[in-house]
């Protein structure tokens, strides 16, 4: 800018050179020194265009513009600041919401994966009538791995069962250890940063004889457990009391599968006689492949298809074959979204987008106002010789300005609500601690270009086109809008109420569907519940009885709790999302009873003592489970109306009654004693699944089930009257005691368990009615703004028909009619918007129709009576004119 | 209309000929606007009026491509002005200009008099 001054005062100095040197001359011929200097300047021509022309030269005078055009935009703000700060909270509002969805999105939806290329990182899954398996015996996977050429290479990977606990320098920590194949990192294409990992072979992918007990950690695992201690490799560590190896660390940031909850652990999977079945195998595997270059992935999955077939006839039993007759390809990143947290995520932006647009069209609004009292200014400036190009600019500047303010402001607030729904963001969309990045900044950049480009063109080219003369003909201040934009603007508020109605319906249809989901019958009762989830450190009980020796001394001491009415144990809770066992009948053959049975699934539940009393659960038919039932007496279960209704195609609960489903040992059958009432188990909007219930004391370390049932998660339910603030502390000092890894579970209300359960219902309706309030206060500040300042213009008008007898009332009547209108037409347009809606919020709602007609009448009456009682405000103050006063001005 | 008389005997510059002028003045040495004016002025016979709204963008334009170069010193009369200097590429410059305008004034001239030639 010096530099650009500088360049100014020269060519200034050189025109001054120039007029004394002409003038100088003029005088030598005898002219006088006024006359000189006068006709000198007359033949020079206009010294300011030719400094300008000059200038312009160098190119670089649209900087200086730009400025003047900041600094006259800087000054317009200050000198009307209510309309600034309006503008650019109004801005705020929309582009906040926007940022805000957009920082969701962008974690959940465009995450990058830290793996090199890993689009072409994909998923092998077989499939057949039964849907997708999510698991691979290994014999397949070795098939695909020999037969396929799509891929570079096939990895495997499975979880290690039960609870983990890594045993650090200070204390054991909840790990997750994965099995995996020797190829597995190769195939992410990612080494680890000390040590090499585990010996790879090309002829089979099991650990190397030797090195079944080697492991990998996390960095996360090595700086948590082991301070980043640099001695760490060949170091011996112990993963639930076994011994493993550490032969190597992975680079930070590196996770596998894909942001886990606990720290990670990889182990080299073991080869086990177990692994080499189709029929029933011990484990089956996860695959993960990486595509060639270049190989689509529509071209691997046809391929695969082909292969598939073939691997499908090696499978001796037909049941078994009929579930892997085809094979599907998925990429990676894909299989680490749900589905309908994908389109939770797309309608909510959907709806701020909407909000944003609201927002524009309400400032588009308020700066057509604006130039209504600014049409003298600019008609001037249009005299003056500024262009319409320049006074376009200029106008545009100004919008640029409120929009950036608008949008740094906004940026506030995005940050704000992210934190105000951090809860509801972990809970139902597992993303923890999302702020803005510069991803999210140079989106909301653009959006602020767009707002300003958005709200202000339109009114700059309208002022920029006014003709100058009659602007300038009128009298100060009383500048008035013409027909034309006059209508333009109710236009504007039309479309801004139709654009909330249009997000008000959506929001009172998810508040219906909450409200059906509170009243939903869940079947046991959720009040003055404590839940605490454990993971079981199973190790620690090796060689003695988890039941006795853990469960029955804890659930004895909770009860012994002052304050405490009853306590029980149970693998999951109902809604818990924490721990779900599946059970299926051990059948054989191909009969069509046999194919039933087999293709039957149902949730299995160990419960404790006194589960009734802690829940309320209602029996259908038959007996819960009591005192009597005792580790020697004869083993019962219990299971619920969904079971009875899938298993016995009927409602008839005698029919399960008395049946052997399952055996405890070889020889202890155990019988159904009960059918107990239906209850939400998953969700509150899921209705019941079938359930198999065993009772906790009846079980015993020579049971076949006792690990996968007693020896991996339990809750711990208390009920008690007393704030959880008083009785936390004791319930935690008693789990520490229990056993030290028992401190660090989480306890939690069964009523918050019940809200987070409501899902993605819960957190897109708390966001709607964000967006739809702001969507309706946004409206009625339209209504109001356009409605005072045409009240303000016809105050004459008014003035004249009050002086020719027209009442109070009827003005008032006037103006509201007038609101009635633009409210009515609205209305009209934004239930056309539901119509189309209505489709995309349909997947969302529960209880209620998408066209629900209370809803759509009880949203349309709000906006009505909100939008007349804007309305009153100017009305009463048209009433209020004084008709000589009125008639007097002017 | 007295200004459109004053105008009268002065002929318009032909389009892109002004750059070309000035640097062919600018070969007897340096020299300040006005003087660069006043020898056009004077050298054509007082036909040619240069206007100053044209000749100091040009000036400015010329030193933007550096076929002139200026300097602030005094002149005879110890008058502080800016005199503008050619440079090498300016000369270079001005023999391809003059080369250009002589084949530009032959083709005009054989259009003009068609029979000249013959």
């Amino acid at each position: 800018m010096k530099l650009w001054r500088r360049r100014t005062d020269d060519i200034d100095e050189e025109i001054a050179t120039h007029l004394a040197m002409a003038a100088a001359e003029r005088e030598e011929r005898g002219e006088s020194p006024q006359e000189a200097s006068r006709s000198a300047k007359r033949e020079f021509g206009n010294t300011l265009l030719v400094r300008e022309t000059t200038r312009s030269m160098w190119g670089r005078e649209w900087i200086d513009r730009i400025m003047q055009d900041l600094r006259f935009a800087w000054r317009q703000m200050r000198r009307a600041p209510a309309f600034a700060l309006m503008v650019i909270v109004t801005l705020a509002v929309g582009l906040g919401a926007t940022a805000a969805m957009f920082t969701i999105v962008e974690r959940v939806l465009l995450e990058n994966l830290s793996y090199p290329a890993p689009q072409r990182l994909v998923l092998l899954q077989e499939s057949g009538r039964r849907g997708e398996q999510e698991w691979t015996p290994w014999p397949d996977i070795q098939q695909w791995t020999l037969k396929t050429r799509s891929f570079e290479d096939i990895g495997f990977y499975t979880s290690a069962s039960g609870r983990l606990f890594l045993e650090g320098d200070s204390a054991a920590e909840q790990i997750s250890q994965l099995l995996v194949s020797t190829n597995l990192f190769s195939v992410l294409g990612v080494k680890p940063q000390i040590g090499s990992g585990f010996a790879d072979s090309k002829s089979q992918r099991f650990a190397q004889a030797g090195d079944e007990s080697t492991v990998v950690l996390s960095d996360s695992a090595w700086r948590d457990s082991f301070g980043g201690r640099k001695d760490i490799l060949g170091r011996v560590v112990r993963i639930s009391g076994q011994p493993f190896t550490v032969v190597g660390v992975m680079p930070r940031g590196f996770s596998f599968p894909w942001n886990p909850s606990q720290p990670q652990v990889w182990t080299a999977a073991g080869f086990r006689q177990s692994d080499d079945t189709r029929d029933r195998p011990a484990t089956t595997y996860n695959a993960i492949a990486r595509l060639k270059p270049g190989v689509r992935l529509s071209d691997a999955e046809a391929e695969m298809k082909v292969v598939q077939a073939d691997v499908a006839k090696l499978y001796t039993d037909p049941y078994s074959r009929d579930l892997v007759t085809s094979a599907k390809v998925k990429p990676y990143g894909d299989s680490l979204i749900r589905a309908e947290v994908k389109r939770a995520l797309l309608a909510l932006s959907g709806a701020s987008g909407v909000l944003w647009l609201i927002a524009c069209v309400n400032v588009t609004g308020l700066l057509l106002a604006r130039a209504t009292v600014r049409q003298r200014e600019i008609a001037i400036r249009g005299a003056l010789g500024a262009s319409r190009w320049r006074i376009v600019r200029q106008l545009m500047i100004e919008g640029f300005i409120l929009s950036a303010g608008g949008s740094l402001l906004g940026l506030g607030l995005a940050i704000a609500s992210l934190k105000i729904f951090a809860h509801n963001l972990a809970t139902q969309l597992r993303v923890k601690g999302v702020m803005p990045d510069a991803r999210v900044i140079a989106v909301l950049l653009v959006l602020t270009i767009g707002s300003a480009i958005l709200s202000a063109m339109w009114p700059a080219l309208a002022s920029a086109r006014a003709s100058i003369e009659p602007a300038l003909r009128k009298s100060g201040g009383h500048a008035s809008q013409n027909l034309e934009q006059r209508r333009l603007r109710s236009l504007l508020v039309v479309m801004q109420i139709a654009m909330s109605l249009m997000l008000l319906v959506s929001c009172g249809l998810l508040l219906r569907t909450i409200y059906a989901l509170r009243h939903a019958p869940l079947g046991f009762r959720t009040d003055h519940i404590l839940v605490g989830s454990m993971a079981i450190p199973t190790y620690r009980f090796a060689g003695r009885n988890l039941i006795g020796d853990l469960y029955a001394p804890l659930l004895q001491q909770a009860r012994a709790l002052p304050g405490v009415e009853s306590a029980t144990l149970m693998t999951e809770v109902p809604l818990g999302q924490t721990f779900r066992i599946t059970f299926s009948f051990a059948v054989e053959g191909n009969s069509a009873d046999a194919v039933r049975k087999r293709d039957f699934r149902a949730q299995l539940r160990a419960v404790g003592p006194d589960a009734q009393k802690v829940f309320g659960f209602k029996m259908f038919k038959g007996r819960f489970f009591n005192e009597g039932d005792t580790a020697g007496s004869q083993p019962v279960l219990v299971v619920n109306r969904a079971f009875v209704k899938e298993f016995s195609k009927s409602d008839d609960p005698n029919k399960v009654i008395g049946e052997h489903l399952l055996s405890f040992q070889k020889d202890r059958r155990a019988i159904v004693v009960g059918v107990l009432d239906d209850m939400r188990q998953v969700s509150v909007a899921q209705q019941s699944q079938p359930e198999i219930e065993v009772y906790l004391p009846q079980l015993s370390p020579t049971s076949g089930f006792y690990i996968a049932v007693g020896g991996v998660a339990m809750d711990l339910a208390v009920r008690t009257e007393r704030p959880s603030s008083s009785i936390l502390p004791e319930l935690k000092t008693l789990m520490r005691k229990a056993s030290p890894e028992l401190a660090n579970t989480n306890f939690t209300s069964m009523d918050q368990i019940v809200e987070d359960s409501y899902g993605n219902q819960q957190i897109i309706t708390r966001l709607l009615i964000v967006f739809g309030g702001a969507a309706l206060l946004l409206c009625l500040s339209g209504i109001y703004g356009l409605l005072s300042q045409l009240v303000s213009q016809r105050t004459r008008e008014i003035g004249v028909r009050m002086a020719l007898g027209a009442g109070r009332g009827q003005v008032i009547g006037m103006v509201l009619r007038q609101a009635g209108r633009m409210l009515t037409a609205g209305a009209l347009l934004g239930f056309a918007l539901v119509y189309f809606t209505g489709s995309i919020v349909k997947g969302f709602l529960y209880g209620v129709a998408p066209y629900d007609a209370c809803t759509l009448a009880a949203v349309g009456g709000l906006l009505f009576a909100s939008g007349l009682a804007a309305a009153y405000l100017p009305a009463k103050q048209a009433a209020a004119i004084d008709p000589i006063e009125a008639l007097r001005t002017d | 209309m007295a200004r459109k008389n004053e105008y009268k005997n002065r002929i318009e510059l032909v389009q892109g000929t002004l750059d070309m002028l000035i640097l062919q003045t600018l070969q007897w040495g340096p020299q300040h606007g006005y003087g660069i004016v006043q020898a056009l002025h004077t050298q054509s016979e007082e036909v040619l009026q240069v206007e100053t709204g044209s000749l100091y963008p040009a000036l400015h334009r010329l030193e933007r491509q550096g076929w002139v170069r200026s300097e602030w010193s005094q002149t005879e009369s110890n008058q502080r002005a800016r005199f503008y200097e050619i440079t090498a590429t300016g000369k270079k410059q001005l023999a391809s200009d003059h080369d250009r305008w002589r084949r530009m004034v032959g083709a005009i001239a054989a259009i003009m008099q068609p029979g000249g030639k013959a």
